[in-house]
C-alpha cells in the first residue's frame, strides 16, 4: 500500500467520523465516530512511520492508550445520561448549561 | 550594643512589654490590681534604666546611637529605627519616667473607686503611653519621633476618653484627637518635604534656606497642635475630662511638652529658618498672655491649671523662637515637675471633696496640710518666686527675649508672669484659705500612695533651678544665672501678683476686669471660629470630595463592573448546552485553522 493510499483511506475514515459526529444524536454512536477519527489519525501515524521512519508508531500506541481512557469516561457519561433520561439522545442533555 | 544604648532600649521596652502583656492577657487586665503592678514595675524598670543612663554619662560626652535599618528600598536605607542617647534625651527620659512613676503610684489611690476592669484598662493605657513617650524621646530621627508622637496622641485620646460613658468626655477625646491630628498633617507633609529635598529624616539634615523655612513651619504646625498653642489650644482645657492624674502626666508634664521637645531635638533644622523663629516667638507670647487671661476666670481648678499649662508652653515656644533651645528645655523640665505636682495636689483635693469647682473647696489648709504645702510650693514655683525652680527657668526665657521683636514679646511675657502669679494666688486662696465650704469640711488627707508622689515631686519643684548650670553643661549648652533688670522685674511682679491675689480674693472680692474676661471665656471665640471653619470650609470641601468619590471614582468602578457583566451576558447566548453545537464549533474551528494554515 502506498503512502498516498494510506492517507486517502485515513482522510476518508476521518470524514466519515466527522459526518457521523455532527449528524448522529445517540451518544454511543457519537462516541464511535470519535473512535473513527482517532483511528484515522493513528493510521496516518503508522503510515508515515513505515514510509519515512520516526516515532510515529509509539505515538499511535500513546493515542490508543488515551483512547481507552477516553472511552471509559465517555461510557460512564453515557450510562449516567441513560439513568437520568431513560435514553441516550444527547440533545436532551443541556442542563449543564446553567 | 553599648551599655547606654542597652539601657535606653530597656527604658523603652519595659513599658512596651507591660502594655503588650495587658493587651494579650485580658484576664490579667480585668483583675485590676495585677495590671497596676505590671505597669508600675515596668515604669520602675524604665526609671531605673533612665537614671543609670543619665548618671553614667559625663557632660559633653558624644551621642551614642544604636540603630537598625527599618525601611529599605533596594540597597538604600530610607529610615532607621533605634535609640539616640545624648544629654537631651537622657535628661528628658529621667523627667518623663520620674513623673510617670509618681503619677502611676498616685493613680493607685486616686482610681481606687474604679471598677476592676476600668482600673486594669487605665494602667494598660498608662503603660502604652510611657512606651510611646520613651520611643519619642530616644528617637534617632524625625520619622521614629513622629511614630512615638502619634502613639502618645493615641494614648492621650484613650485616656481623655477614659470615662467614655460620659458624653462630654467622649467629645473631649475626639476633639483632642481631631485638633492634634489636623496639626500633625503639618509634620507629615514637613517630613515628606524634608525627605524629598535632603533624602533623610535626620534633624541634622541641611536643606536649602527656603526649604528649611517651609519644613520648620510645617513641623511647627504639629508643635502648635500638640503643645496647645493659640489658636490650636482649644483641645487642652477640654482634655481635663480625663482622670486628674492623666492630666498631670499627659496634659501638663510630658505629652504636651513633646512639641517643645521636637523643636529642641530638631534645633539644627530650626536654626536654618529665622522666619520660623519669629513666628514661634509671637505665637508663644500671644498664647502665654491669652491663656493666662482665661486662667484668671475659670471656676474649675483643673481648667485653671490647663490654661496655665497652655500659658507656660507659650513661654517655652517663645524661648525656642528666640533661638534658645536650652531655655525652652530647662523650662520644660522645671514645668514638668511643678505642674505635675500642682495637678496631683489638685487631684488629691478633688478626691477629697468630690468636685472640681473652686467654690466647693476653701479652707482646706487645716484639713489637708500636706497637700496645701505641696500645692503652695507648686504655686510659688510656677509664679516664679525667687529661689524656686520656676524662677530660674522663666527668668532665663525672659532674659533671652530681651530686645527681641521690639521688646513686645518680652513685655507680654512679663505681664503674663504677673498674671500667672495672680491666678495661681487666686486658686490657692480660694481652695486652701478662707472658710471651708460644706463639702470641704469633711475632706481629709489620703494615704501615702497619694501624698508620697506629692513629696517626691515637691523636691525638684523647689530646688531644680539650682541645677540649671549642671543641666546646661550636661546637654552641651551654657547657662549662668544672672541677676539683671529682667529677673528683678519678673520676681517683683511675681510677688506683687501673689500679694494682689491674696488681697483681692482673701477678702472675697473680684477684680474689675474679671467680667470682661469671663465674657471672653464664655464667648469661646476660638472654639467658635473652629466650628465655623469646620461647618463652612471643611464640610463644603468634604462635600465636594465626597461627590467626586461617589460619582467619579465609584462611577468608574461601577461602570467597569457593569460593562463586564453586560459583556458576559452578551456572550452567554453561544453557550447552548447542546453537545452537537459544541462539536460543530470544534469542527468549524479546526477547518478554519487548517484553512488559515494552508493559506498563509
Amino acid at each position: 500500500m502506498t503512502l498516498e493510499n494510506c492517507i486517502l483511506l485515513a482522510t476518508l475514515l476521518f470524514a466519515i467520523g466527522v459526518y457521523g459526529l455532527l449528524t448522529r444524536r445517540q451518544a454511543v454512536a457519537m462516541l464511535l465516530c470519535v473512535e473513527l477519527m482517532l483511528n484515522a489519525s493513528n493510521l496516518v501515524f503508522v503510515a508515515f512511520a513505515r514510509h519515512a521512519g520516526g516515532p510515529g508508531q509509539i505515538l499511535a500506541m500513546f493515542a490508543l492508550a488515551i483512547t481507552v481512557a477516553e472511552v471509559a469516561v465517555g461510557l460512564a457519561i453515557v450510562l449516567l445520561l441513560y439513568r437520568r433520561h431513560g435514553h441516550t439522545a444527547v440533545d436532551a442533555a443541556s442542563e449543564a448549561r446553567e | 550594643m553599648t551599655t547606654p544604648a542597652l539601657l535606653a532600649v530597656i527604658a523603652v521596652c519595659a513599658p512596651a512589654a507591660a502594655a503588650l502583656l495587658l493587651v494579650l492577657a485580658p484576664a490579667l487586665r480585668r483583675q485590676g490590681a495585677p495590671a497596676a503592678v505590671a505597669c508600675i514595675a515596668a515604669s520602675l524598670a524604665s526609671l531605673g534604666a533612665a537614671l543609670a543612663l543619665a548618671l553614667g554619662r559625663s557632660p559633653g560626652e558624644p551621642a551614642v546611637r544604636h540603630v537598625v535599618p527599618w525601611l529599605q528600598a533596594g540597597s538604600r536605607t530610607i529610615a532607621e529605627v533605634g535609640v539616640h542617647v545624648d544629654g537631651i534625651s537622657a535628661a528628658m527620659l529621667v523627667v518623663v519616667t520620674l513623673v510617670a512613676l509618681c503619677v502611676q503610684v498616685f493613680s493607685v489611690a486616686y482610681m481606687r473607686g474604679e471598677a476592676r476592669r476600668g482600673f486594669g484598662r487605665y494602667f494598660a493605657y498608662h503603660a502604652l503611653f510611657l512606651f510611646s513617650m520613651n520611643l519619642l524621646v530616644v528617637a534617632p530621627n524625625l520619622l521614629q519621633l513622629f511614630v512615638g508622637w502619634e502613639l502618645v496622641g493615641l494614648a492621650s485620646y484613650l485616656l481623655i476618653g477614659f470615662y467614655f460613658a460620659k458624653p462630654s468626655a467622649a467629645r473631649a477625646a475626639v476633639k483632642a484627637f481631631w485638633m492634634t491630628k489636623l496639626a500633625d498633617m503639618g509634620i507629615l507633609v514637613g517630613l515628606v518635604v524634608l525627605f524629598v529635598s535632603t533624602g533623610s529624616f535626620e534633624w541634622t539634615a541641611t536643606p536649602e534656606p527656603a526649604v528649611a523655612t517651609a519644613v520648620t513651619l510645617l513641623l511647627f504646625l504639629g508643635v502648635m497642635g500638640k503643645s496647645a498653642q493659640f489658636p490650636l489650644h482649644v483641645w487642652l482645657p477640654d482634655a481635663m475630662e480625663g482622670p486628674t492624674p492623666v492630666s498631670a502626666l499627659l496634659h501638663a508634664a510630658t505629652m504636651v511638652a513633646a512639641g517643645v521637645f521636637l523643636v529642641v531635638r530638631a534645633h539644627p533644622l530650626f536654626e536654618l529658618a529665622p522666619t520660623t523663629g519669629d513666628v514661634m516667638l509671637w505665637v508663644g507670647a500671644v498664647t502665654a498672655a491669652f491663656a493666662a487671661g482665661l486662667a484668671l476666670v475659670q471656676t474649675d481648678i483643673k481648667k485653671v491649671l490647663a490654661y496655665s499649662t497652655c500659658s507656660q508652653l507659650g513661654y517655652m515656644v517663645a524661648a525656642l523662637g528666640a533661638g534658645s533651645a536650652f531655655a525652652g528645655f530647662f523650662h520644660l523640665g522645671t514645668h514638668a515637675c511643678f505642674k505635675a505636682l500642682l495637678f496631683l495636689a489638685a487631684g488629691s483635693v478633688i478626691h477629697a471633696v468630690h468636685s472640681n469647682e473652686l467654690a466647693e473647696m476653701g479652707g482646706l489648709r487645716r484639713r489637708m496640710p500636706l497637700t496645701a504645702v505641696a500645692f503652695g510650693i507648686g504655686v510659688l514655683s510656677l509664679a516664679g518666686v525667687p529661689g524656686l525652680a520656676g524662677f530660674f527657668s522663666k527668668d532665663l526665657i525672659l532674659t533671652e527675649l530681651e530686645g527681641r521683636a521690639g521688646w513686645v514679646p518680652w513685655a507680654l511675657l512679663l505681664l503674663t508672669a504677673f498674671a500667672t502669679a495672680f491666678y495661681m494666688g487666686r486658686v490657692f486662696v480660694l481652695a486652701f484659705l478662707g472658710a471651708p465650704s460644706a463639702r470641704a469640711g469633711h475632706a481629709h488627707e489620703a494615704g501615702l500612695a497619694m501624698t508620697g508622689p506629692l513629696i517626691v515631686l515637691a523636691v525638684p519643684s523647689a530646688v531644680a533651678g539650682f541645677f540649671g548650670g549642671g543641666l546646661a553643661a550636661y546637654v552641651g549648652a551654657s547657662y549662668e544665672p544672672h541677676f539683671g533688670l529682667t529677673p528683678l522685674l519678673a520676681s517683683t511682679l511675681a510677688l506683687a501678683g501673689i500679694v494682689a491675689a491674696v488681697l483681692v480674693y482673701g477678702r472675697g472680692r473680684e477684680v474689675a476686669f474679671a467680667d470682661a474676661l469671663r465674657r471672653l471665656d464664655r464667648a469661646g471665640a476660638v472654639d467658635r471660629a473652629w466650628k465655623l471653619l469646620y461647618s463652612s470650609a471643611l464640610l463644603w470641601l468634604s462635600g465636594v470630595l465626597g461627590w467626586f468619590d461617589r460619582y467619579v471614582i465609584d462611577g468608574l468602578m461601577n461602570a467597569t463592573g457593569f460593562a463586564t457583566l453586560e459583556a458576559g451576558s452578551a456572550v452567554r447566548v453561544v453557550q447552548t448546552g447542546r453537545v452537537r453545537d459544541y462539536a460543530l464549533a470544534v469542527v468549524a474551528g479546526a477547518i478554519l485553522l487548517s484553512l488559515w494554515g494552508v493559506l498563509s
